[in-house]
């Protein structure tokens, strides 16, 4: 393991950190990111744990890279355990192979089966005997020490890691702390540490995707949020919170979704871009709210952290399983918008866009996250500014025949807003005429049904609406989340010889079915990959008819997350 | 920004009313008029949110902004718009079964809040607009509805007492047959500070022409209003239903309040560099 | 009614505004009623109603007269001195019916206009102020017009009623 990691330490690195009880497994996770960032590399972070509130099992995923990171690996190369209680919980998101190494403490007892039988060297490293050695020592503390070692981080930047983590809990626990990491990078014995990154001056970002979320909605001009708190989306609202408020705006705690969705519907009639978060059961409760911002022709965006479903579900884990409620849970006929961001720096964009396209194009917008990007903690390169002129097409000085839903070239009507002298309208959920007023008219109804599609439809969303990449017979199609694995995949197969494309889709609805098929020209074999059970993707695809009748569909379910081995298997053992 | 002295019938949108002949809910219609008129409010300045029911029409009939939304959520659409834009007047309207029945949990949580909204109800105690069926506030043994052929069973949901329980600061009861005392209360609902309730009995003529005996039994509310809601809760409980006039009200400090901005976008994105 | 309120209006600017009121709300009030029978799909009433909203603002427009350079005191709507709910002379929404007929559309209108009347009297009766009370005699005397005027439609309706047929359809459901 360790003439691997050392040939490795310069490009990528698998860390688990597991522990019960208080241990401090996710302090640990957090203060070898933050040491990573600041030797220059990239990485991802994520977080499992057990049903308890306190003193459970949790487990700390990382990945440290030279290279941006967007998915996990297939295996994990260091699993560091604090102590053994309840881990075996964890065993199928810690992968280890013959390659690996395990780091325990003697004092907890045996390496579990679930671990010890992959074949990975075990040494010991007594954590527990180191720390009570020192004042108020703390064994994670010991543990990051040697992990950071064995990850072939220098020791300045594991100090450095810890005091800015434990910044908030007072100098003696601080001091205390890296006393133990030192004694932890001591007793770990490790390589010479890795020589000083060139990129470590450049500027690099730790931020979550719900974080980003949040952010990409400033960005995009949200200044009210209505919130209601679901795993795993509540990070978002409460990042928004307080920085909402600086910046002059409003988060409302809301009772229900079901007030959510309406809230944010009102402060947007009002004038004011608004949001929300929720999950799969929450987007559920909000599906008449959003038919009505889309036949008021009000701007709204909902973020939709995925986690595990149906119903209950399992709220702490991802999965790609809401693009169907997200694509086609209104009931009549309501097209509107479905944008999923690929990668955590992709949440920024992908959410302010859906905002402005929102705003813009007068309807609902749902942004499609998960919970393995929303819980994601990663470090990154800052994400750009995008210059983007789409504005809410306003009417600001209507006159006595103004009529708010007018029927126009590009189907968007100007828009007045209360304040607004001889622009009133009363917006209605009913189907209107083009003065709003309620009518049940065949030519009122198909008039408004096909200004509503036109409006959508006929807008040139312009490159964004994918990522593609590369040429080749052999094409990979995935969406959001996955499109980490199906990246890193497509590299290795090129790596072997293959010729690959990929196209990562972050525009969902409406479907760029003309560009989709024209990217897809020359292809002869197409796998589309994604994180849920039915293949929602895959059957979507081929509702809309852009699908080959031969293409072939890798669809896993959570909660384990995609990883690119598994992709490239499926392929390869594929033919 | 109109400057000439608004008449009740400038805030008329001239589209007609599809209420019944003989229905209530035209007098809480005038009233709103008169009482928008009487406080000068600018039109454009007006927002009149509504959920669905006949009562929930009013928005279409009120030369203002407005929005007729879903049933049940009149509350939360306003509550939205009012935080976004709290300079408007924000009226809410609808009936007892989109208050009270689907809107309940919105209805006791508008009233925690003490948001500075107007909260009209016309309850006739029941569903017109569906055809008759019973709503909330019907007693339990009206049995004329097909889809409760022996009567509900239920008891009463009692609007004034869960409003004073919920923390409403303003809670009225008006009659459409008392256009005055209704004008006027409106008028005392629009300008306190913070949440109004305002329950108005409203005949219904299609589904409950029994309601004509409403007007012999409504009385004034004995000593109202209150400012302290345990006296309060004792004589809305012991009122029975009909008692008019401002029930209680009572001056909190009105929400949300308002928090001056004190930072910039760049700012709060330097705080993810590592 | 009680007579007492009537009598407190002790000024020609006072009680200009309440017959000012008075004629606007019943103009208003028609027209209304009118709107609302013909969405009803009653044109007989309708437009019955509609001819009372146009002689009601006729009536406006001679109270109007009398108010020129009068500066007429801002009364709050609760604060006008008649104790019916409305304006005496308009009538009541509730006491509408899809269904009825020019000859119950008659009464009604003849029942508001004799309580127009009557408050007209009361004022001219017990008013503190002479000019209050000669101003008010003269109003009711135009009333009477007004009441002869519908007394005489009624007496010319045929009463061809074939027994209030009544609605055989169920109501409907718009939503």
């Amino acid at each position: 393991m360790k003439g691997e990691m050392g040939e490795k330490r310069n490009t990528d690195i698998s860390v688990a950190i597991t522990g019960s009880g208080g241990s401090g497994a996710v302090t640990a996770g957090l203060i070898l990111l933050d040491a990573a960032a600041r030797a220059g590399l990239y990485g991802l972070m994520m977080r499992s744990y057990g049903p308890q509130i306190r003193g459970g099992e949790s487990a700390s995923l990382l990945r440290f890279s030279s290279r941006p990171v967007a998915c996990m690996d297939d295996h994990v190369d260091l699993l560091v355990g604090l102590d053994w209680r309840n881990a075996g919980r964890f065993a199928q998101e810690i992968p280890l192979t013959s390659a690996s190494l395990v780091l325990s403490d003697p004092a907890a007892g045996a390496v579990p089966t679930s671990f010890a039988a992959s074949g990975a060297e075990i040494r010991e490293l007594a954590f527990k005997a180191h720390a009570e050695g020192v004042a108020k020592g703390r064994l994670n503390m010991v543990a990051v020490g040697a992990a950071g070692a064995l990850c072939g981080l220098a020791q300045g930047v594991i100090d450095a890691a810890v005091r800015k983590t434990l910044a908030g809990k007072g100098s003696e626990v601080v001091e205390q702390a890296v006393v133990c990491a030192s004694i932890g990078y001591e007793q770990a014995g490790a390589a010479d540490p890795a020589p000083d990154s060139t990129s470590k001056s450049a500027e690099r970002w730790n931020i979550s995707g719900n974080e980003a979320c949040g952010l990409g909605g400033l960005r995009g001009g949200v200044r009210f949020v209505a919130a209601y708190p679901i795993t795993p989306a509540s990070d978002i609202l409460e990042w928004l919170a307080p920085r909402l408020e600086r910046l002059g705006g409003s988060l409302v705690q809301a009772e229900d979704e079901l007030a959510s969705v309406n809230m944010i519907i009102g402060a947007s009639y009002g004038g004011v871009p608004a949001m929300t978060a929720t999950s799969g059961p929450g987007l559920s409760l909000m599906q008449e709210g959003l038919g009505l911002a889309v036949a008021s022709e009000t701007p709204v965006v909902v973020i939709n952290v995925t986690r595990g479903g149906p119903s209950t579900g399992i709220p702490t884990k991802s999965e790609q399983s809401d693009l169907n409620i997200a694509v086609n849970g209104m009931h009549g006929d309501a097209p509107h918008l479905v944008l999923a961001p690929l990668n955590v720096p992709d949440c920024v964009f992908t959410t302010q866009w859906a905002i402005r396209l929102a705003e813009h194009l007068q309807t609902a917008a749902i942004v499609l996250s998960d919970q393995s990007l929303g819980q994601a903690r990663t470090v990154i390169d800052p994400p750009g500014e995008r210059e983007m002129p789409l504005e809410r097409v306003a009417e600001p000085s209507p006159q006595a025949d103004y009529r708010r839903y007018a029927l126009t070239g590009d189907d968007i009507s100007p828009m007045t807003l209360p304040g607004i002298a001889h622009g009133m309208y009363t917006a209605d959920g009913l189907e209107h005429d083009e003065l709003g007023i309620p009518s049940s008219l065949a030519a009122d109804h198909h008039r408004q049904l096909n200004k509503r599609r036109d409006k959508i439809n006929a807008f040139d969303f312009g490159a964004d609406w994918a990522e593609l990449q590369g040429d080749g017979a052999l094409c990979l199609i995935c969406w959001g989340s996955a499109s980490g694995a199906v990246f890193e995949a497509g590299a290795r197969l090129r790596a072997q010889g293959m010729s690959v494309r990929v196209i990562a889709l972050r525009l969902l609805a409406p479907l760029r079915c003309d560009a989709l098929t024209q990217a897809l020209a020359d292809v002869e074999c197409t796998w589309v990959v994604e994180q849920n059970h039915s293949g929602q993707l895959y059957h979507y695809l081929k509702s809309q008819g852009v699908l080959a009748d031969d293409a072939h569909l890798l669809a896993r379910p959570g909660p384990i997350p995609l990883r690119p081995g598994e992709i490239v298997n499926a392929i390869t053992e594929n033919g | 920004m109109t400057t000439v002295a608004l008449k009740a019938k400038d805030y008329k949108s001239g589209v007609k009313p599809i209420w019944c002949p003989g229905c209530g809910h035209f007098a809480v219609f005038a009233a709103i008029t008169r009482a928008l008129a009487y406080l000068e409010l600018p039109k454009e300045r007006v927002a009149m949110i509504s959920g669905i029911g006949c009562s929930s029409r009013l928005p279409a009939y009120v030369d203002s902004y407005g929005f007729h939304g879903l049933h049940g959520r009149a509350l939360p659409l306003a509550t939205g718009l009012k935080v976004a834009r709290p300079e408007l007047n924000v009226l809410v309207a609808g009936g007892d079964g989109d208050g009270f029945s689907i809107g309940g949990n919105h209805f006791l949580h508008a009233c925690r809040r003490n948001i500075d909204l107007t909260y009209i109800v016309m309850d006739n105690r029941v569903y017109g607009m569906t055809k008759g069926q019973a709503s909330p506030t019907t007693a339990p043994d009206w049995a004329k509805s097909k889809m409760t052929p022996h009567g509900t069973g239920v008891r009463r949901f009692q609007p004034a007492a869960i409003a004073l329980s919920a923390g409403a600061t303003f809670i009225a009861r008006g009659y459409s047959g008392d256009p005055k005392g209704l004008t006027h209360m409106l008028v005392e609902a629009i300008t306190h500070p913070g949440f109004s309730f305002l329950h108005v009995l409203s005949p219904c003529i299609t589904f409950r022409p029994d309601q004509r005996s409403w007007k012999t039994g409504v009385h004034a509310f004995a000593e109202g209003p209150f400012e302290e809601p345990v006296e309060a809760a004792r004589e809305i409980h012991a009122d029975d239903g009909l008692g008019l006039g401002v029930l209680y009200a009572e001056k909190l400090p009105v929400w949300p309040p308002h928090i001056k901005p004190s930072g910039s976008l760049a700012e709060v994105e330097r705080e993810f560099l590592t | 009614m009680n007579d007492m309120l009537a009598g407190e209006i002790s000024s020609v600017a006072e009680f200009l505004a309440h017959a000012l009121e008075m004629e606007v709300e019943s103009a208003e009030r028609y027209r209304e009623l009118a709107d609302n029978m013909e969405v009803h799909n009653n044109p007989q009433v309708a437009t019955l109603f509609r001819r009372l909203a146009v002689e009601g603002d006729a009536h406006v427009e001679q109270v109007t007269r009398r108010c020129a350079s009068i500066e007429l005191p801002n009364i709050a709507p609760w604060a006008f001195k008649w104790t019916s709910p409305d304006g005496p002379e308009s009538p009541a929404m509730e006491d509408l019916h899809y269904l009825m007929s020019r000859r119950q559309a008659l009464e009604l209108a003849l029942h508001n206009e004799v309580r127009g009347l009557a408050f007209y009297i009361q004022v001219a009766d017990r008013s503190l102020d002479a000019e209050v009370r000669q101003l008010a005699g003269e109003m009711a005397r135009e009333e009477h017009a007004h009441v002869a005027m519908l007394e005489n439609l009624l007496r010319r309706e045929v009463d061809n009623e074939l027994a209030s047929p009544g609605d055989l359809d169920p109501p409907n459901m718009p939503e």
